[in-house]
């Protein structure tokens, strides 16, 4: 267009063709005129809105497009010159706390294999026995499911060197779909290689810009970040209150009851053991909601799963649902099941659609092979013999929990059976151990479970502060340490836990500070 | 579609403007004066006829899909069930969004998940399969197929199950275990991971790095950790889905300047800085600028050292993904820094994955001292998430220092595979340009996309080469613009000038058949493109 307007025209052109150009000229011309005349005459008013009319066209087209929200400046270059030259930004981040630094200094560092017991390269350096990894039902340095993982290593190599889509689908992927469908009872399963991600996929891939998410207020940070990846309208109910969320529930259908617009997809998000409790969600109940509702339920069994129920299904099995009820189940195979990655079990159609939209899935590689094989040879194991794990877990769990009540100025979380155990110091205690007065610091407190962590380290056994990236938590959850209690730790490691964390409770609380 | 042409024209008229106000203030480089970008270079050349006829073919699949979409609802409505309201319960798929997968990608299916077994190698054995009811489901024959294996990312072969690094592994797995079922900053700090960090901060050249334990995560739960709200992201536009998902998680503004348009990028960071945030004009707290070393569907570099002179200008933070480039790029394979012989040091934050030169998974982020403590206690995956698993780490470590000569037994293997990727790089890139094909990507880049266009052949060309017995990737709209679809070739250290020339025959074979030679032999674009590999 530019060249063309920038070419003169020839000036030895076509005469006649010019004069017939400029005849029609003319008369269109002409005609316009007359138009505008003779309407005026009819209807001065409508000439006056058709002016209107033309101006508001003009000044529509010539405006800036999009100017949503901005207050732009027109600047000079001379000016954006020196605005650029004066602008410094923060440091990219910024420096470590001196409770940070201690964290990061002391952090533990295993030699060797992680398992019931491991061996440390910090701190006293001895063996000790381990409550901190998430080893429910003691799959993690299991000599069996080693044995097989070498031998697979000599079929599949590592790397899987492509995501799914692209040549990264397994066989032994494949199986461990359709094991992990069966075992929990739906219909389907896909596989993602890390657990966090998983959630991080699953819930942007079904709940969108103005869909509703109802979920809960403790749920772990997982599920806080795919809720906001999500895009969608959240409300959030008191944990694990049934009646709070009954509330939401009816209010958010009394909003949508006005509206004329097409139905959103509609979730209630939470998790079936949570994490930063040890508490179990009554899924009966919510079940009950779902249906009074009209609900989806997206359920994240990351710890349930392996954990929860006879046969160590998840919460439908402990609560003898049908697994269908729970519309998208999310679960991890690194916790119990001691391998790495999660899956998703839903309907044949939603586990289709996530596999073009599940970011995590087509954007990533896939699971190596060794681990899916570690994976399905886990829960084989938990599926032929469940009461080899099960009950010694639960009466593990009961046991340490009945031992830790009974101990002075410390508060046990959790539902009984649940194999996380959240432990802190009474407020009462903590009042009382600061002489000095003055209120409590979270670092302070955060402090104290560390020194906490230490003691009962010397003691021999090895224990973990609840990490958390506080500035980023939506609800910072209570500091606590948090144990897990494995099938494979005998009675008297239950004893010796609870008698370090006795002892340490007493020598903390006792120090003068 | 009609927005993004507009979007186009709209672009091209401002950077008709830009062009004329050089005394604007925009720098000029010497590197931008020529028209180096391939994507330019093809923008010239995109022959009309292939355009007119793709946008008509996917005008026809589309209007296609909707007739069968309306008589389907009229006589099988039951197959329609999931996409309606029903019981009070919204359709979890919309109608319109499961209209491409139902009616577009369906038809197409075969050629996307094909499962494989063992190792993806230099070949690969795929497990055959077939449909009766068009591709909704798919049986086995319960046949193996070994394939040649154009696909997977194994730039420096060490997809391996035997051989020296498969062998550290093993000792390894009898050493440490297999996972450690805890987070890094809890439990699942073992002395393999440290030392495996130590090793890859000495790769590429940092003071320290972060070992996390997924590609994507490293990516999406970073970037929280580095910026948050008051900071901008300025991002390229053809950046990986991963760091779309950091970026939106961040909190942060989020601007996106073209494709390795320098040009581009310093107009959006002249405008930032000096309009600050917006409403309230207050200066951006950070600004991170987000690019990729080898853009993986493109086979293109970044302008490294461009952007570092506007980083020294300007003062932005540079985040570079390797997650391609790390291993493959440079003489010594240490990515794209290596490759354009600057200092890593000069790049704020360098993340890569060991998914794809490495033969493992995972990905690291490093970078100074300063930062990856930090990143340690706040990034999202080092607390949260799973500590990277042991077999792993090993073939990290390994395949590591055999890049890098410490692996005394194999201390020139790492070099000999290094030379070897960039051979057969050069080698299969020159000889598809010589045979006519429309090729796109930089010189020596072991990712090299062969444009298709029309809709039809993308699947008809994968087909093809799974029945000539190899394995390609073909992409199309939506992971690429609606005209460019392609087939996209990754060359791997592991293919012998055999196997190379096999598939170079087989490929010519079928562009003849597909009509997919587009450029002349005595075409000045053939000649320009052969320029540039030389």
């Amino acid at each position: 267009m530019e060249s063309a307007a920038n070419t003169p025209l020839p000036e030895t052109g076509d005469v006649s063709q010019r004069g017939l150009l400029r005849t029609v000229w003319d008369v269109s011309f002409r005609i316009v005129i007359r138009y505008i005349k003779n309407s005026y005459k009819d209807d001065p008013f409508r000439t006056f809105l058709e002016v209107c009319l033309v101006g508001f066209i003009i000044w529509y087209m010539t405006k800036q497009k999009y100017n949503i929200g901005t207050n732009e400046v027109v600047l000079t270059t001379k000016e954006i010159d020196e605005l650029c030259e004066d602008w410094k930004p923060e440091p990219l981040v910024p420096e470590l706390t001196e409770f940070e630094r201690e964290t990061l200094d002391k952090a533990v560092l295993i030699d060797g294999p992680n398992g019931i017991r491991v061996k440390l390269a910090s701190g006293s350096g001895k063996q000790v026995l381990n409550f901190a990894s998430y080893n429910f039902l003691g799959f993690i340095n299991s000599p069996d499911i080693e044995k097989r993982a070498q031998e697979m290593l000599r079929k599949y190599g590592v790397g899987s060197c492509g995501p799914p889509g692209f040549y990264g689908t397994l066989d032994v992927h494949m199986e461990l779909e359709k094991q992990l469908a069966a075992f929990v009872g739906h219909s389907s399963a896909i596989l993602y290689s890390q657990a966090f991600t998983t959630t991080l996929s699953v819930i942007p891939c079904f709940s969108k810009r103005g869909d509703i998410i109802v979920a809960d207020e403790g749920v772990a940070f997982s599920l806080q970040q795919a809720i906001a990846l999500s895009r969608s309208k959240v409300y959030w109910y008191k944990h694990n209150d049934m009646a709070d969320l009954e509330r939401v529930l009816a209010e958010v259908n009394a909003q949508l009851a006005g509206r004329k617009s097409a139905l959103p997809r509609k979730f209630i998000i939470t998790e079936g053991l949570f994490q930063n409790t040890g508490d179990i969600t009554p899924l009966d109940a919510l079940v009950e909601l779902k249906h009074k509702y009209k609900y989806r339920i997206i359920l994240d069994e990351s710890l349930s799963f392996g954990v929860m129920g006879k046969r160590g299904a998840g919460l439908t099995d402990h609560y003898n649902l049908d697994p269908h009820e729970v519309d998208l189940m999310i679960g991890a195979l690194n916790n119990a099941i001691g391998a790495s990655g999660g899956f998703c079990c839903a309907d044949k159609d939603l586990v289709e659609h996530q596999r073009l939209s599940g970011l995590g899935y087509c954007f990533s590689a896939s699971m190596p092979g060794i681990l899916t094989v570690a994976a399905a040879d886990a829960l084989h194991s938990l599926e032929n013999n469940p009461d080899d794990y099960l009950p010694a877990m639960r009466e593990n769990s009961v046991h340490l929990r009945t031992l830790l009540r009974r101990i002075q100025g410390l508060q046990v979380e959790g539902s009984n059976e649940s194999p996380v155990v959240h432990i802190r110091l009474t407020p009462e205690t903590l009042v009382r151990m600061k002489r000095s007065g003055g209120a409590w610091t979270k670092t302070d407190i955060d402090r104290v479970l560390t020194e906490l962590t230490d003691e009962a380290q010397k003691d021999g056994v090895l224990l973990t502060r609840s990490m958390f990236v506080d500035e980023h938590e939506r609800l910072m959850p209570n500091s606590s340490i948090r144990i897990c209690v494995s099938a494979a730790h005998t009675k008297k490691d239950i004893e010796k836990c609870a008698h370090a964390v006795k002892s340490a409770v007493s020598r903390v609380t006792s120090k003068k500070r | 579609m009609g927005k993004g042409q507009r979007a186009a024209t709209a672009y091209k008229s401002t950077e008709y403007i830009s062009q004329q106000r050089d005394e604007d203030g925009l720098i000029t480089h010497p590197f931008t004066a020529a028209p180096t970008s391939s994507s330019s270079l093809l923008g010239d050349k995109k022959p009309t006829f292939t355009l007119v006829t793709t946008y008509l073919s996917y005008l026809m699949l589309i209007v296609f899909a909707h007739i069968r979409d309306f008589f389907g609802k009229i006589f099988y409505p039951g197959q329609y069930v999931q996409l309606r309201e029903q019981n009070g319960f919204a359709p979890m798929v919309s109608d319109f969004e499961s209209l491409w997968s139902r009616r577009l990608y369906g038809r197409i299916r075969d050629c996307f998940n094909r499962p494989i077994t063992g190792v993806a190698g230099g070949h690969v054995a795929l497990l055959e399969r077939f449909s009766r009811d068009f591709n909704r489901t798919f049986e086995f024959t319960g046949r193996l197929r070994n394939v040649l294996n154009l696909a997977s990312y194994n730039y420096l072969g060490f997809a391996q199950s035997e051989g020296p690094c498969a062998d550290t592994v093993e000792q390894a797995m009898r050493e440490h275990g297999l996972t450690q079922g805890s987070s890094r900053a809890e439990a699942g700090r073992t002395q393999l991971l440290v030392e495996a960090e130590e090793t890859v901060a000495r790769f590429v050249g940092a003071e320290s790095a972060l070992i996390v334990s997924m590609g994507y995560a490293t990516n999406a739960l970073s970037i929280p950790a580095l910026v948050g709200k008051g900071s901008l992201i300025v991002s390229d536009e053809l950046n990986h889905s991963s760091l779309v998902s950091g970026a939106r998680l961040s909190g942060a503004a989020i601007r996106v300047f073209r494709h390795n348009s320098t040009r581009d990028l310093e107009k959006v960071l002249r405008k930032s800085i000096s309009q600050g945030q917006p409403r309230t004009h207050r200066p951006w707290r950070k600004i991170l600028v987000v690019i990729e070393g080898l853009y993986s569907m493109e086979g293109e570099f970044c302008k490294l050292p461009e952007v570092l002179e506007l980083r020294r200008k300007y003062g932005f933070y540079l985040f570079v993904d390797e997650a391609h480039s790390i291993g493959a790029l440079g003489p010594r394979g240490r990515g794209v820094c290596d490759h354009f012989g600057v200092d890593p040091r000069e790049v704020d934050v360098l993340m890569g994955t060991f998914t794809k030169s490495f033969g493992a998974a995972g990905g690291y982020i490093a970078g100074s001292r300063q930062l990856i403590d930090y990143l340690r206690l706040h990034s999202h995956s080092a607390v949260y998430a799973e500590a990277m698993s042991v077999p792993v780490l090993a073939q990290v470590l390994s395949s590591m220092r055999m890049i890098m000569g410490e692996d005394r037994e194999h201390a020139l293997e790492g070099q000999q595979r290094l030379d070897q990727l960039a051979i057969n790089s050069r080698y299969f890139a020159r000889r598809l340009v010589e045979l006519g094909f429309m090729t796109m990507g930089d010189k020596g880049s072991p990712v090299i996309p062969l444009l298709l266009f029309n809709p039809a052949k993308i699947p008809a060309f994968s087909r093809e080469c799974l029945e000539r017995n190899i394995a390609v990737v073909v992409v199309s709209y939506p992971a690429t613009p609606i005209i460019t679809g392609r087939v996209r070739f990754c060359i791997s250290a592991s293919h012998t000038r055999e196997d190379l020339d096999f598939a170079l025959k087989q490929i010519d074979e079928i562009g003849d058949l597909l009509e997919l030679k587009m450029v002349k032999g005595n075409d000045a674009h053939m000649q320009a493109a052969l320029k540039k590999l030389e």
